[in-house]
């Protein structure tokens, strides 16, 4: 950037203010990541009886987390590598920043995989035995190649900028690590898109819902990192960047936003399964989590396109909204799909799912089939802290500084 | 393809919903507290056992809901270790208890609802003593199980065990590519359906209608 003076005078104090604020930063994740280490034991000790999770809703809150943070990963990565692969002006500096958020992202979404598993030590057998016709399968693989490059694309940034690495080879790891991003969203959009038997995730706009989702929280996330490490003095970043973003965003939630109007219309109008999708979502139990999307959504987009409310405090704040839209649009996504039966008949249920020895299957849907119990909440946030703690120690150890600014 | 078409037919013009199948499953396969393999679903009124309609116009039938060991069966597409998969010789749907790591991948991808069971947590019984077949897999926490066709008894020639106890003979269990098999002539002449054919996912289960 141009004002490398200012940079370099803003340099010195603001090593030591990060300094410590980063240290606190760090030594708060790394407890939360030990309390969630403790809760996790718990759960693999006492049992996961301990969840909310039962056999008629057998995913919860972690799976929720896992859609999530791949989601935010993708994000960061392709902010980053489509001006690099595209030749374009980027957005200022942010690039390793971008990239360092995906790597935390994606180590937050392997680890609520990893609490997910009733058996997690034997999840070596995934490599011995793959089924490489699972879905599941090429997600593990996509994720781990994906994580692999992320560092690599990182690492080759800061040596193009020392000069080690030239500018097409990095180009072309911007373009590869661009396909790898866009194909973690798809496959992790087919673990639950390619299921036949959930009326709400068996549809093919999936796939590329999730890639505008990416783009949506990823965005929102890019933006409210830069702007707190601007705030902090950690990087120089100019303000148009920050409005570029900002109309992105825009864009992208739009789209977003399209996409599930298309899905909810063809669920819908035939009148047939599909339209119990529909009512659940728009005044049945999950309407909160609909209605709550679409007013966080419609905020969002609201501040990014009105220019006079483009100040830096509301963008974040947009920013903010974006990825708690999208939260909801995983919960309803997740719950949505365990929330209809495909065989309603009363039945002789067990006390897992209905403790009322009269209980039916419509008084067990009376309501949401699904709410976290304290445990996952604390298991979760111990893996949130997990990707922070990556994160903050990225930020210490690695030059995510703009070049110039170094 | 299996050598065999092994099915099971369900006479639901016969079955009087008196949940025998349901404990010889259970004793059968010394299931845990609150993990049924087998259950008996009444078609009709809200409730369990209560008809559709107003008397003296009153509807009710029931059917026998497990594992529908499906030729074509979502769960075992789905499982990335192949825990469950179809045996070849016999083409019944099997779980491999000491494979399975605990994803539930194949929980979600079973269209038929609640036949699939997690063991949330050690598995405990009702008896202090283990009952039913000696052969049959020990029970683990945090994977899941799910109805095998008595895997270990058809693999020493016998039924699987909620045949033998239905004292309105319901059910049939055999090779339906065989012709002579007491499936086969069971279900000559008789219509039957299946249970959510619309999912493709051809079930080896036939109810009788
Ligand atoms: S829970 Fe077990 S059987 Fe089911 S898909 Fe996962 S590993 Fe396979």
């Amino acid at each position: 950037m141009t004002d490398t003076t200012a940079a370099v005078a803003a340099k010195a104090p603001a090593k030591k203010g990060g300094g410590v604020g980063l240290n606190i930063a760090i030594g708060v994740s790394a407890v939360l990541v030990a309390a969630g280490l403790v809760l996790w034991a718990m759960q693999l000790s006492g049992g996961m009886v301990q969840t909310a999770m039962r056999n008629l809703d057998s995913w919860g809150l972690y799976i929720t987390g896992f859609m999530f943070f791949v989601g935010l990963s993708a994000g960061g990565l392709i902010i980053s590598s489509v001006p690099k692969a595209f030749g374009l002006s980027g957005f200022g500096g942010i690039s390793k920043v971008a990239v360092m958020t995906s790597i935390a992202a994606t180590v937050a979404a392997i680890g609520l995989v990893v609490v997910d598993m009733g058996q997690p030590f034997r999840v070596w057998e995934l490599f011995v035995y793959s089924n490489l016709g699972s879905p599941l399968m090429w997600d593990i693989i996509v994720l781990m190649v994906y994580l692999i490059l992320s560092c690599v694309y990182l690492w080759a940034q800061v040596q193009a900028e020392k000069g080690k690495v030239g500018h097409t080879a990095l180009r072309v790891i911007s373009v590869v690590a661009l396909v790898t991003a866009v194909l973690v969203h798809s496959v992790t959009a087919w673990i639950f898109g390619l299921q036949q038997g959930r009326e709400m995730w068996h549809t093919a706009l999936l796939a590329p819902w999730f890639v505008s989702s990416a783009l949506v929280c990823g965005t929102g996330l890019v933006m409210c990192a830069a702007a707190a490490l601007r705030a902090a003095g950690y990087l120089k970043w100019d303000q148009a960047n920050l409005v570029k973003l900002a109309k992105l965003l825009a864009v992208f939630l739009l789209v977003d936003l399209y996409f599930f109007g298309c899905d909810l219309l063809t669920a819908g109008f035939p009148a047939g399964e599909g339209l119990a999708v529909v009512q659940m979502l728009v005044s049945g139990p999950l309407a909160p989590f609909f209605w709550g999307e679409v007013v966080l959504s419609a905020a969002a987009i609201v501040i990014c396109v009105v220019p006079a409310l483009r100040t830096t405090p509301l963008m974040v704040v947009a920013g903010l909204c974006a990825i708690a839209a999208i939260f909801c649009k995983r919960a309803q996504l997740l719950v949505g799909g365990f929330q209809i039966p495909n065989i309603d008949l009363a039945a002789a249920m067990t006390p897992f799912t209905v403790t009322n020895w009269e209980g039916n299957m419509a008084q067990a849907y009376a309501g949401m089939v699904y709410w976290p119990t304290p445990l996952e909440f604390g298991v979760a946030l111990g893996v949130t802290a997990l990707g922070f703690l990556v994160f903050f120690l990225g930020l210490k150890l690695l030059p995510l500084k703009p070049a110039d600014q170094e | 393809m299996a050598d065999k078409k092994l099915v099971m037919l369900v006479d639901t013009k016969r079955c009087i919903a008196c949940n025998s199948c349901a404990v010889a499953c259970k004793i059968e396969n010394n299931l845990p507290k609150n993990i049924w393999w087998n259950r008996i679903m009444t078609v009709g009124g809200g409730n369990l056992d209560s008809p559709e309609g107003e008397y003296p116009n009153l509807k009710m039938h029931n059917v026998t809901v497990a594992c529908q060991h499906c030729e074509n069966p979502a769960c075992v597409k789905v499982c990335p270790v192949g825990a469950t998969y179809k045996d070849p010789e016999t083409g019944v749907v099997r779980q491999d208890y000491d494979k399975c790591i605990g994803c539930r991948m194949c929980m979600s991808a079973c269209p038929y609802t609640g036949v699939r069971s997690f063991n949330w947590e050690e598995p405990k019984y009702s008896l202090a003593h283990a009952v039913g077949d000696a052969d049959a897999p020990e029970h683990q926490k945090h994977v899941v199980e799910k109805c095998t066709f008595c895997y270990q008894r058809i693999s020493k020639g016998e039924t699987p065990a909620c045949m033998d106890l239905c004292p309105a003979r319901a059910r049939h269990w055999g090779d339906l590519d065989d012709p002579n098999s007491d499936v086969s002539r069971a279900i000559a002449g008789r219509s039957y359906e299946h249970l959510l054919d619309e999912k493709g996912t051809k079930p080896g289960v036939y109810y009788l209608v």
